[in-house]
């Protein structure tokens, strides 16, 4: 199941994310390098990022209140 | 023999059902791979050495790949995962340092107003839910002095041919929106805040084996394809230049529009 995690402590180019926002409140994002997650700390959510690939899709978003492991993607 | 069907059948769970199995098939495409159209692209991005450039719905690739030595910068931006995945995989293998990859919607994009001088879509806006969104967000992303080219088929204006080509789109492809004409796209674009500046119309033959093999269409919509082009009238026969092994001709347009 590797190819669905988000891979902690891949490397991401900052320049990459400079024009990066939230899709949902055009906000910015943060980057957190050991959960491998772009941050939208206005919408709460925590998009991964897979094989190098930020997902920027609300949907496979994980709540920022709920558990990173378990609650990383919705049921399938 | 039908494909197992998608766990939950939202639009854009049946485009990823659609498109990921096929992503390898997309990247080889001839009919993907060149074209006129392409080649109008590339023109275009040449006069503009440093721009950043969205490739909305990237598909297999080959806007980004044509471009990418043109300009500064490409996001090569899709739905599809298993799309992307080759994509990154051959922008890698051909040495395109300034090409990224990005997923996600059209209708929801995650860039800053104004981050782009140059959005390109080809072959993709046919699959887009809601395009007024979608363009509404082109509009954002893109600098005033940006530039925007819709590249898709097209709709006939008449609406005999229009509906013959949305039920062979829709049977090949159940993930099929779409087509829009050309006076639509005009409409459209003018209503998101663009100024439709230019029309380039061409046509493209389909060779139907290809075409049905491409997208690994069921068996029994293939029949049902081969059926209405037997039946229809001369009049649709004649406008899609039916042969007698199905392949045919459709319309494409490459559509440019400036911001207000």
């Amino acid at each position: 199941m590797t190819d669905t995690k988000s891979d902690p402590g891949s490397n991401v180019d900052p320049k990459l994310l400079e024009i990066l926002v939230c899709p949902l409140t055009k906000g910015p994002l943060r980057y957190d390098p050991a959960a491998g997650e772009l941050i939208s700390d206005r919408a709460g959510l925590a998009y991964p990022i897979r094989d190098g690939i930020p997902i920027m899709l609300v949907d496979e978003a994980r709540p920022l209140d709920s558990d990173p492991i378990t609650d990383a993607l919705p049921p399938r | 023999m039908s494909l197992p069907a998608p766990d939950a059948n939202n639009h854009e769970t049946v485009v990823e059902h659609q498109f990921g199995p096929r992503a390898a098939a997309y990247l080889t495409s001839a009919v993907h791979a060149q074209g006129e159209d392409l080649n109008q692209l590339v023109a275009i991005a040449r006069t503009r050495p440093a721009a950043r450039l969205l490739d909305l719905g990237c598909g297999g690739g080959h806007v980004g790949f044509s471009v990418a030595p043109h300009v500064a910068e490409v996001v090569a931006y899709d739905l599809s995962a298993a799309m992307l995945d080759q994509v990154a995989q051959a922008a890698r293998q051909r040495g395109l340092g300034n090409l990224t990859t990005r997923r996600g919607a059209a209708e929801q994009l995650p860039f800053e107003d104004q981050s782009f001088d140059l959005v390109f879509s080809r072959y993709s806006a046919h699959h887009w839910q809601d395009v007024p969104a979608a363009l509404r967000e082109a509009r954002r992303v893109l600098r005033p002095t940006g530039r925007l080219v819709i590249d898709d088929v097209v709709a006939p204006e008449r609406p005999l041919l229009d509906t013959h080509l949305q039920a062979f789109e829709l049977l090949r492809d159940p993930s099929h929106v779409r087509n829009y004409s050309v006076s639509q796209w005009q409409a459209l674009l003018s209503t998101a805040g663009f100024e439709p500046d230019g029309v380039m119309r061409r046509r493209l033959f389909l060779d139907f084996a290809s075409w049905v093999e491409r997208m690994q269409t069921a068996a029994v919509h293939v029949a049902a394809i081969r059926s209405l082009q037997i039946e229809v009238s001369a009049e649709v026969k004649a406008h899609f230049d039916i042969q007698a092994d199905g392949s045919f001709t459709i319309d494409t347009a490459v559509v440019e529009a400036s911001p207000h």
